[in-house]
């Protein structure tokens, strides 16, 4: 599970990083460009706004009254001179009527000029800055002019309309915008944007960081989109360009990049965050579902190769069917090996119980004699309590006990009389020579020590080691009573065959000395058994014998 | 706008015969004959009339005529620091017209009375903040007309009250020495005492243009301008 979630984390990390430079790149151009439109946006509607006021004033200055007592003044002086008492009451009249159209127009000021443009008379409350007399240079295009007047008080944005007759133009009406920190603010208000006014390339009013004002007059940028003030991008644009007069709107593209990268940034983390999620629970699903199922399965199957043991199939995992085929597979498999392993044994077992059947065939006398102590063996192992490997092995070793009288002659076999000492010794060798027989083949080693030390004796006066009573294992012991019992009741050469009874009682009576007395007590208690009901594995040992 | 200004070097080329005929020992008589002064009024730069500067489109009226009938009917030629004489009242009248003053400039004497006639299909509202005649015939419609009376000489601007761009002008003399020059530019003032005479030419946008010239008993005298009268 950690492993598949740690791929599919850092999957989602490049893709959600690279997902992120991207992001970045993208919002900072849509911000250059929105930025853009919106200044141009800006522009057109001041354009406009500059238009209408252009209108506005236009209409105002079609005042006769105005008209009539401004040409009215002049004609007069110039025709005959003008008495005191006449220009106070003409300039006031012209007075009045400035005044009405400043507080029409909500003019920071608004002046009349006569016909050489010098101020005849101003009004509105920045009147004061435009003395009488003051010159005001304005366009001779048209009747309706706007430009950026510098005068000695300050500058000005200025709009104006010709004073016309039908005949001549007796003068103009200007109305004049103090290009101060407020008119800044106004048209930043309506920008939304910073605005810097310079004049004679010095800032005149800003609402820019003044490192920013400074920067932008430095670099004099004025036909740049964009530029580095101050250490940020800014968009920039020229509103107004009027003789020593800008008017700039500007924008910084970092700060509102900021913004919408941060707003970009939190979404693509929350998918991020959602896709961790479901890369944990889809790590989870997966590993119920196929790896840990999967760790479970090998571990089975590592522990049932080092164990050897591969008689319990492995179990269906239930979560998915690829999986459960591959243990269905796996488990036939076994099967297969399970069967040939089993037909391998079953042909080295028989050919080992040919061998011992072929030994007892050189002797009539001992005809079926390994495969009566092998069943003999195992019911008297089973009434000691021993277990299925030990019976197992028990009934092996049993049947393959006189192994090593294959090298004995036929002669000391089958003698009819007693043996001589030399013959009596070669005799004494059999168990070794089995025990030499077995060493040859591997998997009948646990037989071994059955061949080699049945005829050891609890008195330690047995052969070929002469191991006392603890020393002997209890499968060998076992055999020596049953080895015992059937050659008792067996019939020899030399002797006829005698009774069980007869048996039992001599075994009895070698109790502890040349028997193991838990054994015969046990061959008492089978013996019966033995002869009523047939122990199964011999039934089937002897119909194998048989085919 | 341009501005209103005397071009100096037209002075010199202003034709002053008579200074040149003069003859000395010839005295400045009251009682001596008087003698016609002729002249001409020349334009010195033509002129280019304009459209009135109103903000309304215009209304039934159709617009003035772009080209004046001519700028030399703008102008009157007096004989300047005459002595106030008897005159005999006269009648003249100024139409208001496709939206403008007809004619535009008047000289009349003393005690004369101008009608004002409404010959457009609007109201019109005359009045004047004139010193020599202040006055406001108020509004009144097509067909209607009011008159008044000037009874002291000077200088008089006329306006309409209801159309900005309209102005007349009324020279009013108390002596008969005073002439509007017809569509060729001819002037003529009779019986001009005898005498050194200063003779003025009056452009409404130009203001006073003076020549001095000596008038003699019986002998026409001539006086010829040239007016720069600059472009409107």
């Amino acid at each position: 599970m950690a492993v598949t979630f740690v791929t599919v984390a850092i999957i989602l990390s490049v893709v959600f990083t690279v997902l992120m430079v991207d992001a970045r790149d993208r919002v900072r151009a849509s911000e250059v460009e929105q930025l853009s439109v919106a200044e141009k946006v800006f522009t057109t509607l001041e354009a406009r706004r500059q238009q209408e006021q252009l209108a506005a004033i236009a209409t105002v200055a079609e005042n006769p009254t105005l008209k009539a007592a401004l040409d009215t003044y002049f004609t007069e002086r110039d025709f005959t001179g003008l008495p005191a008492e006449q220009e106070q009451s003409l300039r006031d009249t012209v007075t009045v009527e400035a005044e009405k159209l400043a507080t029409l127009t909500g003019a920071d000021v608004l002046a009349i000029l006569d016909s050489s443009g010098r101020i005849f008379v101003s009004a509105g409350p920045l009147r004061d800055r435009w003395p009488a007399g003051e010159h005001i240079a304005i366009p001779a295009t048209s009747t309706t002019f706007q430009d950026i007047a510098v005068l000695p008080h300050g500058a000005f944005r200025i709009s104006g309309s010709v004073l016309g007759l039908l005949d001549r133009d007796i003068g103009a009406l200007v109305v004049g915008t103090s290009l101060d920190a407020n008119y800044a603010r106004e048209l930043s208000n309506l920008a939304s944007a910073d605005i810097v006014i310079t004049v004679n390339g010095r800032v005149a009013a800003s609402t820019a960081p003044g490192e920013v004002a400074a920067d932008l007059v430095n670099t004099g940028t004025d036909a740049a989109d964009t530029a580095a003030l101050n250490g940020e991008e800014y968009a920039i644009r020229t509103l107004i360009r009027s003789g020593r007069a800008r008017i700039y709107t500007l924008a910084s593209i970092d700060a509102a990049a900021r913004t919408a990268t941060r707003d970009a940034l939190t979404a693509l983390a929350t998918v991020a965050f959602g896709a961790f999620v479901l890369a944990a629970l889809g790590s989870l699903w997966l590993a119920q579902t196929l790896t840990d199922p999967i760790d479970r399965l090998s571990g089975e199957i590592a522990m049932m190769t080092a164990a050897r043991d591969l008689r319990r199939p492995l179990q269906p995992t239930g979560t998915s069917r690829e999986l459960d085929s591959l243990a269905e597979a796996f488990n036939e498999l076994v099967q297969g090996l399970t069967a040939a392993e089993a037909d391998t044994r079953a042909a080295y077992l028989g050919a080992i119980r040919a061998l011992a059947a072929t030994l007892d065939a050189r002797d009539p006398y001992t005809a079926g004699h390994s495969e009566r102590v092998s069943a003999l063996s195992v019911l008297i192992g089973r009434q000691m309590g021993l277990d299925a490997a030990e019976l197992d092995v028990l009934r092996l070793g049993a049947l393959l006990h006189d192994i090593g009288k294959i090298g004995l002659s036929d002669a000391i076999l089958r003698k009819p009389g007693p043996l001589t000492a030399e013959e009596y010794d070669q005799l004494k060798r059999h168990p070794g020579q089995g025990a030499r027989i077995l060493r040859q083949v591997p998997f009948l080693a646990p037989h071994i020590p059955i061949v080699e030390l049945h005829h050891e004796r609890p008195d330690g006066r047995g052969y070929p080691f002469g191991l006392h009573a603890d020393e002997i294992p209890i499968a060998a012991r076992i055999v020596h009573v049953a080895d015992a019992f059937d050659a008792i009741t067996s019939a020899r050469a030399y002797r006829p065959a005698r009774g069980t009874t007869e048996a039992i009682a001599e075994l009895r009576r070698c109790s502890g000395t040349e028997f193991d007395p838990a054994s015969v007590e046990a061959l008492e208690v089978v013996l019966p058994l033995s002869t009523t009901t047939p122990e199964p594995a011999l039934q089937e040992l002897l119909g194998r014998q048989l085919v | 706008m341009q501005q209103v200004r005397l071009n100096n070097f037209a002075r010199p080329l202003m034709l002053v015969l008579g200074a040149l005929l003069a003859v000395p020992g010839v005295y400045l008589l009251a009682q001596q004959p008087p003698a016609v002064v002729r002249g001409r009024v020349e334009i010195g730069i033509p002129i280019n009339a304009r459209r009135p500067t109103s903000a309304y489109p215009t209304r039934s009226v159709p617009a003035p005529k772009l080209a004046p009938e001519s700028e030399r009917r703008h102008v009157v030629v007096y004989l300047r620091d005459a002595r106030p004489q008897t005159v005999m009242p006269m009648r003249v009248a100024i139409h208001q017209l496709n939206e403008s003053f007809t004619p535009r400039v008047v000289a009349v004497t003393v005690g004369s009375e101008v009608e004002f006639p409404n010959d457009d299909p609007i109201y019109h509202n005359v009045f004047s903040l004139s010193r020599a005649k202040n006055f406001n015939l108020g509004r009144y419609p097509k067909g209607d007309s009011r008159r008044v009376r000037f009874d002291r000489p000077g200088v008089v601007k006329v306006f309409c009250e209801i159309h900005s761009h309209m102005s007349a002008t009324v020279m009013v003399f108390d002596h008969p020495w005073f002439a509007v020059p017809d569509e060729d530019g001819r002037f003529e003032l009779p019986a001009v005492p005898a005498g050194d005479r200063q003779v003025t030419a009056w452009h409404e946008r130009l203001g006073d243009t003076t020549v001095r010239l000596r008038v003699e008993s019986g002998r026409p005298a001539s006086a010829d301008f040239v007016l720069p009268v600059p472009e409107k």
